[in-house]
């Protein structure tokens, strides 16, 4: 029993002595845990500020690094298209003699002021100076027809059909009509129309549709080209896929009319919803009824101004028949509008290059729809007047509609019908923006969450709780030693000093969190407003596809050719 | 040299097949398939698949079977199994019911409320359904034509399909 007692006694001394000691340490270890703590915590988030800056600087470099890369390519452009223009000159300088010769001698000899030898001397010096180019015969021909020549008008026709005769026969096609040789002039275009092939016409097919709507031909060759027309038509459509490649290529005309929506509109929406990018794109896709139809009413409001006779409408296409369409210049021709859409683009080459695609205006050979896709929607590029811009549009009408149509439903399935929120780490969604009380709620809550997880963390730590044991037991044993009184005192007021402090912290931590809730509460709000007003915006310009359709429906084609220059009425109806 | 009278070099075989050939048309596929969806609708076939409503909330079968002969009529030219799967259009019943659909499999019309999923695929077409412009919408396994009131054709492969 006794020697119990003897080895109690020495080990509970020795055991709480040790306990005693180790519980310091402990306490010390966990403060300097915590502390460690903290300053992880604060490393962590000077990290993710850091990545946030990165981020930002990152994105800066990209955009500076493509507008760095824009402003080149505007300046490379701008000379390359000085250096293009200069080789057209050089090459093809010459051909500009001969071109104006066609009009110089057709309008010199309508006033009958230059003598006959001298036309004629003047073009054989043509003939020397071109070789290879098929305008020099026919200028030959034409003042041999002029003198009465006839050996050497047949001579040098033959030349010319030989180097290139579709253009040959469209270019007396347009001479004949001009000296009223009717019976001439519907021979050479039934030549032409016999060497046409409809899935690869010439460029210069032009010429014909313009003399055609612009009612310079008489009233028999306009009935051949209206049924030509037709029935170029019909043959395209019958073959599989080609209606469905005609929808294709005006629905990349008309998305090509897109516009971006401003970088300002709807900044809540933007900023706090990751529904967004669909948002926009919906938008700018239903903006496009609107410009579309602009577009279209723009063009049939515009008033034609007739030419003042037969022969100034058939030298301006005989301006344009020689002077825009030789293949030698084609290659240079079709770098120059490159270059010229990359000044455009402000040096965008990626947008630039989309757009050359899409134009399709310098191709050797196209379609016949392809080409009425060109005068409706480049007519500048394709040199189409405002007459057969109108004609090519209602004649590709139900191509158009389809297209709209097509481009209409695929914009409309996209719309996002529930729109995704987020703000700060707090996720909700909403359809009309019209669940206002029900999201508000969700937030607050979301917001006293974390604020309650925020302050179980703000609390009486153990060091506290020691620092007043010890205070309590030192404040004992100072009876003893009056000096313990001292660190008594500090230990308590330590404990007590730093309960208030939390208390305060505690009471500006709610405080904040008030704060945020109320920003994140007028945040939201905002969102919501966005998503109202996004959503009548997008009824509104959705509303105007029916314009579109209403508009095309009210076009027909034969409305469309102008006939100011007949003196007889069309007897055969085109 | 002389012709001669009886050839012996060449040979000429001539097999006839007795096997039985059955004669239904070409099947059409691809963009061929596409340009028949895009041929504006009948307006008897329009007027008979805006009619739904008019039955009522409950369907005699009768009558659904009389509409998807009228369905086979109109695209006469499709196979089978090219049909449409269904049919969505917005229900004028009112509320609850938001869209009804023709089942083309299940030879059942069926209203829908708000909220309640559409059966066969048929849900990507809801919102199409719900939209003014169109009297009905569709549904084929790989595209969507919704259709307007005048019968015109609006065809996409849809925001759900892989484009």
């Amino acid at each position: 029993m006794s020697n119990e007692r003897v080895i109690s006694t020495a080990n509970l001394n020795f055991i709480e002595n040790s306990l005693s000691q180790l519980r310091g340490e402990v306490q010390f270890v966990s403060g300097q845990i915590e502390s460690v703590g903290h300053e992880v915590q604060s490393v962590s988030q000077k990290v993710l500020d850091t990545q946030a800056k990165i981020d930002a600087l990152t994105q800066d470099f990209h955009e500076f690094v493509k507008r760095d890369q824009m402003a080149k390519d505007l300046q490379l452009a701008e000379t390359r298209v000085v250096k293009i223009r200069q080789e057209i000159e050089t090459k093809f300088g010459h051909y500009g003699e001969v071109r104006r010769r066609v009009t110089g001698i057709l309008q010199a000899v309508d006033v009958r002021l230059v003598k006959k030898e001298t036309i004629e001397n003047s073009t054989e010096e043509h003939m020397l100076a071109a070789p290879r180019y098929w305008l020099a015969p026919c200028l030959i021909a034409l003042a041999a027809w002029l003198n009465d020549n006839k050996e050497l008008a047949d001579r040098a026709m033959m030349e010319a059909l030989r180097r290139d005769d579709e253009k040959t026969s469209l270019f007396f096609a347009l001479v004949t009509r001009r000296g009223s040789r009717y019976k001439a002039s519907r021979e050479w275009l039934d030549r032409y129309f016999a060497l046409q092939d409809p899935h690869e016409l010439e460029r210069e097919i032009i010429i014909l549709i313009d003399g055609f709507t612009n009612g310079i031909f008489g009233p028999e060759a306009r009935a051949k080209c209206g049924r030509h027309i037709e029935a170029w038509i019909e043959e395209l459509s019958q073959k599989v896929g080609f209606v469905e490649e005609q929808h294709k290529q005006w629905r990349d005309a008309l998305e090509g009319k897109l516009r971006r929506l401003s970088g300002e509109a709807y900044p809540y929406l933007r900023k706090y919803s990751s529904t967004w990018t669909q948002l926009q794109q919906s938008l700018e896709g239903a903006k496009l009824h609107a410009i579309i139809h602009d577009y279209f009413q723009d063009i049939f409001s515009k008033e034609v101004v007739p030419a003042k006779g037969i022969a100034v409408a058939v030298d301006a296409l005989l301006d344009t028949l020689v002077s825009k369409f030789d293949d030698e210049e084609l290659p240079l021709r079709r770098e120059e509008r490159l270059q010229s859409l990359i000044i455009e683009e402000n040096g965008d080459r990626n947008a630039a290059q989309s757009r050359f695609g899409v134009e399709k205006t310098l191709e050797e050979k196209v379609s016949f729809t392809q080409l009425l896709t060109n005068f409706a929607m480049h007519p500048e590029t394709s040199h189409a007047s405002l007459v057969t811009q109108k004609f090519s549009i209602a004649l590709s009408k139900d191509w158009i509609r389809q297209a709209h149509d097509d481009m209409t439903v695929d914009n409309r399935a996209k719309v996002p019908q529930q729109i995704e929120l987020q703000i700060d780490g707090w996720k909700g969604t909403t359809e009309q923006g019209a669940n206002e009380q029900e999201l508000v709620e969700s937030l607050t809550q979301h917001i006293y969450r974390r604020r309650d997880e925020d302050l179980a963390w703000v609390k009486l730590s153990l060091k506290h709780w020691s620092a007043l044991i010890g205070g309590l037991l030192l404040a004992v044993f100072g009876f003893g030693a009056p000096v313990l009184f001292l660190f008594a005192a500090a230990g308590i007021f330590y404990f007590f000093y730093s309960k208030s402090r939390l208390a305060k912290l505690r009471l500006k931590m709610i405080d904040d969190y008030e704060k945020l809730l109320q920003s994140c509460k007028d945040i939201l709000r905002a969102v919501l407003s966005d998503v109202v007003d996004w959503r009548q915006e997008y009824a509104a310009e959705d509303g105007k596809a029916a314009s579109v359709t209403e508009f095309l429906e009210s076009v027909a084609s034969e409305q469309y050719t102008f006939s100011s220059f007949d003196t007889a009425r069309s007897v055969i109806q085109s | 040299m002389r012709r001669p009278i009886i050839t012996t070099g060449s040979k000429t075989d001539v097999r006839l097949s007795t096997e039985p050939v059955t004669r239904t048309g070409v099947e059409l596929t691809g963009l061929a398939l596409e340009k028949r969806l895009k041929v504006k609708r009948s307006a008897a076939y329009v007027e008979a698949m805006t009619k739904l409503d008019a039955m009522g909330a409950v369907c005699d079968h009768t009558k659904v079977q009389e509409l998807i002969r009228s369905i086979q009529g109109e695209f006469a030219e499709l196979k089978p199994h090219q049909f449409l799967i269904g049919l969505v259009s917005k229900c004028y019943l009112g509320a609850p019911y938001e869209v009804h659909t023709l089942d083309m499999r299940q030879e059942i019309v069926e209203h829908y409320k708000a909220g309640q999923p559409l059966p066969s695929g048929m849900e990507k077409a809801r919102a199409l359904a719900m939209h003014p412009s169109y009297a009905f919408i569709e549904v084929y396994s790989d595209a969507i034509c919704a259709v307007a009131a005048t019968g015109y054709v609006a065809f996409t492969r849809g925001a759900g399909y892989v484009q």
